[in-house]
């Protein structure tokens, strides 16, 4: 159960890797959650700005949750896989629903 | 709604309620009963003491409704219960005999922790 | 230090609380201040101490105003880069003109909009802004600064650094890390319930400065979660996630054209001129149509768009003095014609939702018992970071004496910075404000290099005195700052007297308790520096060297 940083090759890097991984991996996700929740509550029929502000929403409290969890996770490329990934796929949704309506 | 003097008068009753509220509450944790008392409650009279704030605290809240708009009346209470906290906690690190104010009923047991 | 996930939220909460946590200070202690800015405009704007003023008619009062103004010479000159050819002289093609009041406004602002010709967006605006004494129309020098509103304000959300927005993003993050200061630190402090009331000054040193810290961020834990997320959702869409002019753009564009075509309210102008109708005859309406439906209030914003062409409307909405919405129930008229396009329905379900949050964080409504109640919830704030900032000096300071590291001082030298130097920082403009001339050119930037020299001082100051904290010894530049602080309130009461003559007893008397109020807190505050500054000499003169014992906190 052992992820101490004392066990890292090099503790800083370590670090700074879980730092960059909450914070800009963690936008990302953010970024994708707002791009597929607005684009997605829209195309249900929602008001745009009110689409656009209730995605806001979720995205910041998305970002909130998944910056601790970078934080508390045991492995980081797990981290950087969720979060990149996730939020890729998530921004990749906003803009395939997008095209279906415009 | 009403006017000024009527509103100012259910306010101040609401922070009233919510400082009882909050002063209830803290007496009917031990840590506290003993700074005031020097002496722990029984475990119904504290449970009797946390009714009572909880019921404090929600007399508050009706008070704030029959003055203000929902949307404000909410945000009133909530910011007079942390008013109250303060004022309680304030009182419990400086002078915590007064709180006895609030719980005038309770007698010093010497025995019975 | 991240071997569970109760010691990886406390290194969380210890660094970026500590990091941002200087952000963050500037943003509950500006945020407190702007609570009443535009008092505090008053204060520092004295031909504008009257009593707040209705929106005034169109006719008589804001369409001479609209039409005198133009952008100034230096947003011309930045708006540059952004078009291809030639600037005009004059723009005369009108996006918008708009005046937005509350119940505590005694002067009026009023924004024009112009499209700007060859611009490479083709929905590029140029703004100017003037402000005017709606009873008159006179206009207000534009180099006063509006201490409050114009300068404290801006500063609490962006500390005004205006460059692409950097200080947005900062205050942005360091919001962000206050939600995750907030959980984590629950997640340290398990006991929230049983510590509610707790606080034991008579422990001293760490435990004191610890209490006090759970204390003031428990107590007020909805307040401080609240403001920091509405904080961000305010901004979210316009700056932090600005879907809707990048990458859902088309989204955007779509409902903006489908929206158009719903409520009758054009997006473009038709390039067809025509006249305006009486202006003063559709507020009026308006106000009628309110009543009709048990809601009678006040104009908040009046907005005229496309204004001179045939596609013009005019938009006339209730001001949210007497709930938690800014603006609401808007009435658009034809502007032409005067005939009614359309009265706002209400608000959806989300609508409402965003009204709230916004509205809680933005306050415009008239509530005086809950406007103090968030100064108070704002300073508990600032004490939740300050307290923060002392136990992390605390608990280092005499092992980084003993091993001869700086870190304990540096933090140390911040943190008075921060506190008692930002303190100090803010005291500097509003005397500045009194005592620099009247006439003097550029008068506003003169008054905003006095709050930027002062907080500069403050920081030397904190610096060169701090040399016993790396001795595990307090820094004498507290209670020295603190001295300066009350020092400075006093002048800052008697400056206002003296160059006003709008001394407390006349304030009071009269009842104007916009400038009663900015003096009466001013000298509050320098009456609790004054004594905080006594405490800490009197603790100073008997300094033990005692070692902290390690079982004074269980915390990280």
């Amino acid at each position: 159960m052992s992820r101490t940083l004392a066990s890292s090759p090099t503790p800083r890097l370590h670090l700074a890797a879980r730092i960059a991984a909450a914070v800009f991996g963690g936008y990302g996700f953010a970024w994708g959650i707002v791009a597929a929740g607005a684009s997605l509550m829209f195309a249900a029929g929602m008001d745009f700005h009110d689409a656009e502000f209730l995605a806001s929403l979720l995205g910041v409290l998305a970002f909130l949750v998944v910056f601790l969890w970078a934080f508390a996770a045991r492995r980081l490329w797990v981290v950087w896989t969720v979060l990149a990934g996730g939020g890729a796929l998530l921004a990749a949704t906003g803009s395939f629903v997008q095209s279906l309506l415009v | 709604m009403h006017e000024p003097a009527v509103a100012a008068v259910l306010l101040l009753a609401a922070l009233l309620a919510s400082v009882a509220g909050m002063g209830w509450l803290a007496l009917s944790m031990s840590v506290h009963a003993q700074q005031v008392w020097g002496a722990t409650l029984s475990a119904n009279a504290a449970k009797r003491l946390r009714a009572a704030g909880a019921l404090a605290l929600f007399v508050a809240l009706v008070l704030c409704l029959a003055v203000d708009h929902p949307t404000m009346a909410s945000l009133v209470w909530v910011m007079g219960l942390t008013a109250a906290a303060v004022g309680v906690a304030m009182a419990l690190a400086w002078r915590p005999r007064w709180l006895g104010v609030l719980a005038p009923w309770v007698r010093v047991r010497a025995a019975g922790r | 230090m991240m071997q569970s996930f109760r010691q990886a939220m406390a290194w969380l909460h210890t660094w970026f609380g500590l990091v941002l946590g200087f952000v963050l200070m500037a943003a509950f202690f500006f945020g407190a201040l702007s609570v009443f800015d535009r008092e505090i405009d008053r204060w520092a704007i004295p031909s504008t101490r009257f009593e707040p003023q209705p929106m005034p008619s169109y006719e008589k009062i804001l369409r001479p105003a609209f039409e005198r103004m133009q952008p100034l010479p230096a947003t011309v000159d930045a708006m540059r880069p952004r078009v291809n050819g030639p600037m005009p002289g004059r723009f005369d093609t009108v996006v918008s003109w708009s005046a937005y009041t509350t119940h505590r406004d005694p002067v009026l602002q009023l924004f024009a909009g112009y499209e700007v010709p060859n611009a490479k967006d083709p929905e590029e605006a140029i703004w100017a802004d003037i402000t005017i004494d709606p009873r008159d129309g006179t206009p207000l020098p534009n180099d006063r600064l509006k201490v409050g509103s114009g300068f404290f304000y801006p500063m609490h959300y962006g500390l005004t650094l205006d460059w692409k927005n950097l200080g947005i993003w900062i205050v942005g993050f360091s919001a962000l890390m206050m939600l995750v200061a907030l959980v984590t630190g629950v997640v340290m402090h398990r006991k929230i319930f049983r510590e509610f009331f707790t606080f034991r000054p008579g422990k001293g040193g760490l435990r004191s400065v610890l209490d006090l810290h759970n204390l003031t961020g428990v107590v007020a834990l909805p307040f401080h979660f609240f403001f920091a997320f509405t904080g961000l959702l305010i901004f979210a869409a316009t700056y932090y996630f600005p879907l809707g002019h990048t990458q859902l753009h088309e989204l955007h564009d779509l409902h903006a054209q489908v929206e158009a075509r719903e409520t009758g309210l054009p997006h473009e102008r038709a390039g067809v001129p025509a006249g305006l109708a009486d202006v003063d005859a559709m507020v009026a309406d308006a106000q009628r149509r309110w009543e009709a439906h048990d809601k009678a209030g006040d104009v908040g914003f009046l907005v005229l768009q496309h204004v001179g062409d045939a596609n013009g409307y005019v938009s006339v909405y209730r001001a949210g003095t007497d709930r938690i919405a800014l603006v609401g129930d808007g009435i658009h008229f034809k502007a032409s014609t005067g005939e009614l396009i359309r009265e706002d329905p209400a608000p959806t379900a989300t609508g409402r939702v965003a009204e709230f949050l916004t509205g809680l964080h933005l306050q415009h409504f008239r509530h005086w018992l809950l406007r103090w109640m968030y100064v108070l919830g704002g300073l508990l704030g600032a004490m939740c970071i300050a307290t923060g900032f002392l136990f992390f000096v605390e608990k280092r300071k005499r092992q980084h004496a003993k091993q001869g590291l700086q870190g304990a001082r540096v933090v140390d030298a911040l943190a008075v910075t921060t506190v008692t130097g930002m303190v100090l920082a803010a005291l500097g403009i509003l005397f500045a404000n009194r005592l620099l001339p009247d006439d003097l050119p550029a008068r506003g930037d003169w008054e905003r290099y006095a709050f930027w020299g002062a907080w500069l001082l403050a920081l030397l100051h904190a610096a060169w005195r701090s040399a016993p904290v790396a001795r595990g010894l307090a820094n004498p530049a507290w209670r020295e700052q603190c001295t300066m602080i009350a020092v400075l309130a006093a002048g800052a009461v008697l400056s206002n007297w003296i160059t006003t003559g709008d001394h407390l007893l006349r304030t009071i008397a009269t009842g104007y308790w916009p400038v009663a109020g900015v003096d009466l807190t001013l000298i509050a505050g320098g009456v609790l520096a004054a004594l905080t500054a006594i405490t800490l000499k009197r603790r100073a003169a008997l300094v033990s060297t005692s070692p902290v014992t390690e079982a004074e906190t269980s915390h990280a």
